[in-house]
C-alpha cells in the first residue's frame, strides 16, 4: 500500500477517534458498547429524547466529514468512494452505530474520499410501515433530485446518503450536516402527518357513510 | 341524468348514442333517432343480485313491475331488449311536464339502479324459506353483486345483519382499509351517528357464518357487519340502505384510491420542499465581505509661496489657542488680563523720549 496513503490514513483516524472521544465525554448517557462489525457503538439511554440522538448524529458526522480527493489504488485514472468499494481496508474507518432504541438507528461508515449515512426510521405499527416505505422509496426513486442520496438503501435499514468529497467541495459541510439532520426531523414529521391525515379522512368518510342511513 | 337532460332541451331533433359506464360493471346505452325526436331508448346491463351459486341472465318480474311504476306514462319497457342487455326502456319526453316536476321524473329515471337491486334485495329477503331457520336465526343468504365480492345477510327476529368478507391483492391496500374500517367502527360508537346501524369489525368471520365454504371465508381485510333494524328500511329509507349495502365494496376501494392518491401528492410536494433546502447548501458568495477598490493616487503639488506660509502659521497658532482655551471660564478673561499678563519689556534698541522738565 502506498506510504503516503498509510500517513493520510494514520492521521485520519488519530483525528477522528479524538473527536469521537471529545464528544463522549460531552454527553453523559453515551456508553460504549462494541457490537460484532463495529468497533464504537454507542446506545442511548431510553429516558433520552430526540433531540440528543439528532445531536449525537451531527457530531459524529462533523467528526466524520473530512473527505479529500482520493484516486483509486487499484484502477488508474479511476477515483470510487471507497466507502462503496471497501477493497482497501486501509482506507476505511470503523462504522458507527448510534443507536436510540431497537427500531431506530443510524450507521455511518467513513472512508479517506466518502461518507455513507443510513437511517432506519421508527415504525410503530403497520400504517406506519407501509408510508415509511412508500414515501422513502419515493425518494429513492428520485435519488437525482437530491444529488446525496442513495437509490437503494443499505439492507437493514430504510435510507441511505453517499458524500463524496466533490460534495464536500460544491456544497458548505456545515450545512449539508444541518440538511441530513432536519432532514431526519422532516421524515418523522411527515410520517405523522400522513398518518393523521388519513385517519382525519377516514373518520370524515366513514361519518358522511353512517349518515346516509339516519 | 345529463344525457336525458340534454336531450329535452335541444330545440333541433338530434340522433344520439352514448355509452355509459360506471363503477361496478354496471353499463348504460342511451339512443335517439332524428325520426323520433320526442322519444329515447334506454338500456341498462348489470349484475343482477343472486343467491348462493345460482346465477340469473334476466331481471325477475316484480322488479319490471316496479320500474313499471316508476311513471308509467313516460316510460315503456320495450321487448325484446337491446343485445347484450338486460331492459330496455322507451322514454316519451312529450309527457314529461316541464320545469320542477320535469327534474323529478328525470331523476327518479335515472335511479333506475337503485330501484332494480332494493327490489330484488327486498324480494329475496321476504322469500327466505322457513325451513331455514336454525338455532332462532335463519341460514345465512349469500348475495353476490359484484363477481368474486359475495357478501352475507344474516336475518334475525329483530334484526337484519349484513356481512360483508374484505379481500385486497396488495397489503398497502389492505392495511388503509383496516384503518378506515378502525374508524367505521368509532364513528358508530360515538354520540354522532347513534342511529346509525352499528358497525363492526373482527379479523376472524362472524359465528353466523359457520358451516359456510372456505373459499368464501378466507380473506385478508377481515369482516365487516352492519345490524340494521327496522327503522332502517322503514318507507323510503330501504332504497337509500339497500343502495348503501350493495355498494360498500366500492365506497371502500374508492376510499382507499383516493387515500392512495392523496398520500402521493403529499410526498410530491414534501419532494419539493426537502430539495429545496438541499439547494441552499451550495457554496453561496459571502455578501457580508466589502469589496475594496483602490483609489488613483493624486499628487498634490505643494505651494511654496511667502503667503501660504504665513498663512499656515497664523492657523498653527489660532489651533494652539483654541486648544489652550479649550475650558471656558466665566470672568477669567479679565482675571488673565490683569493679573496673568507678562510685562512687556523695552527693547534694548528703542529708547523712551524723556520729558523736558
Amino acid at each position: 500500500m502506498g506510504r503516503r496513503a498509510m500517513n493520510e490514513c494514520g492521521v485520519y483516524v488519530w483525528s477522528f477517534r479524538m473527536c469521537v472521544w471529545k464528544f463522549k465525554e460531552f454527553i453523559p448517557v453515551l456508553q460504549l458498547d462494541p457490537l460484532s462489525s463495529t468497533d464504537l457503538a454507542f446506545t442511548l439511554s431510553m429516558g433520552s429524547s430526540v433531540r440528543l440522538y439528532l445531536t449525537c448524529i451531527r457530531n459524529t458526522l462533523e467528526a466524520a466529514m473530512c473527505l479529500q480527493n482520493f484516486p483509486c489504488q487499484e484502477v488508474e485514472r479511476h477515483n470510487k468512494p471507497e466507502v462503496e468499494m471497501k477493497t482497501s481496508p486501509e482506507l476505511l474507518l470503523n462504522p458507527v452505530v448510534i443507536c436510540r432504541n431497537e427500531a431506530e438507528k443510524c450507521l455511518i461508515e467513513t472512508s479517506i474520499n466518502s461518507l455513507r449515512i443510513s437511517l432506519k426510521v421508527k415504525q410503530a405499527d403497520e400504517l406506519e410501515n407501509i408510508l415509511t416505505k412508500k414515501f422513502l422509496r419515493f425518494l429513492s426513486m428520485r435519488a437525482e433530485a437530491f444529488q446525496v442520496l442513495r437509490r437503494k438503501p443499505v439492507q437493514g435499514y430504510d435510507i441511505s446518503f453517499l458524500i463524496t468529497n466533490y460534495h464536500c467541495e460544491e456544497m458548505q459541510k456545515h450545512k449539508l450536516i444541518d440538511f441530513i439532520v432536519q432532514f431526519m426531523e422532516d421524515i418523522d414529521k411527515e410520517i405523522s402527518e400522513l398518518k393523521l391525515s388519513m385517519n382525519t379522512r377516514g373518520r370524515l368518510v366513514a361519518t358522511e357513510f353512517l349518515k346516509q342511513f339516519i | 341524468m345529463g344525457d336525458v337532460d340534454e336531450q329535452m332541451c335541444a330545440d333541433k331533433p338530434l340522433a344520439v348514442e352514448h355509452h355509459l359506464y360506471e363503477f361496478g360493471s354496471l353499463q348504460y346505452h342511451i339512443q335517439s333517432y332524428v325520426s323520433q325526436a320526442n322519444q329515447v331508448y334506454l338500456s341498462i346491463s348489470t349484475h343482477i343480485l343472486s343467491i348462493g351459486s345460482s346465477t340469473l341472465h334476466e331481471f325477475p318480474h316484480y322488479t319490471l313491475e316496479d320500474v313499471k311504476r316508476i311513471c308509467h306514462e313516460v316510460v315503456q319497457i320495450v321487448e325484446p331488449t337491446k343485445p347484450g342487455y338486460q331492459l330496455t326502456l322507451k322514454l316519451d319526453f312529450t309527457k314529461i311536464p316541464h320545469k320542477k316536476d320535469a327534474v323529478k321524473i328525470i331523476t327518479k329515471i335515472s335511479s333506475l339502479q337503485s330501484i332494480i337491486l332494493s327490489t330484488q334485495l327486498r324480494e329475496l329477503l321476504k322469500n327466505v324459506h322457513d325451513q331455514e331457520i336454525s338455532q332462532g336465526t335463519y341460514k345465512p343468504i349469500k348475495l353476490v353483486y359484484h363477481p368474486n365480492e359475495p357478501f352475507y345477510v344474516i336475518k334475525k327476529p329483530a334484526k337484519l345483519t349484513a356481512v360483508f368478507p374484505i379481500r385486497f391483492k396488495e397489503h398497502s391496500d389492505m392495511v388503509i382499509a383496516k384503518a378506515f374500517f378502525q374508524e367505521l367502527v368509532d364513528v358508530g360508537n360515538s354520540g354522532v351517528c347513534a342511529r346509525a346501524p352499528p358497525c363492526c369489525w373482527s379479523p376472524i368471520p362472524p359465528p353466523e357464518l359457520r358451516g359456510e365454504p372456505m373459499r368464501d371465508l378466507s380473506t385478508n381485510g377481515g369482516f365487516v357487519s352492519f345490524e340494521l333494524s327496522a327503522r332502517h328500511v322503514e318507507g323510503k329509507k330501504l332504497d337509500k340502505t339497500v343502495w348503501n349495502l350493495l355498494n360498500f365494496y366500492a365506497l371502500v376501494k374508492y376510499h382507499v384510491k383516493s387515500t392512495k392518491g392523496f398520500v402521493q401528492r403529499r410526498m410530491r410536494s414534501r419532494l419539493e420542499s426537502l430539495v429545496e433546502a438541499l439547494h441552499h447548501t451550495n457554496m453561496e458568495e459571502d455578501h457580508n465581505v466589502k469589496k475594496v477598490t483602490g483609489r488613483r493616487g493624486v499628487k498634490k503639488l505643494i505651494k511654496f509661496t511667502r503667503n501660504a506660509i504665513l498663512k499656515k502659521r497664523w492657523n498653527l497658532t489660532k489651533k494652539i489657542k483654541r486648544i489652550r482655551s479649550r475650558i471656558r471660564i466665566i470672568g477669567f478673561r479679565k482675571f488673565q488680563r490683569r493679573w496673568l499678563k507678562l510685562p512687556s519689556f523695552s527693547s534694548v534698541m528703542s529708547y523712551q523720549k524723556l520729558d523736558k522738565s
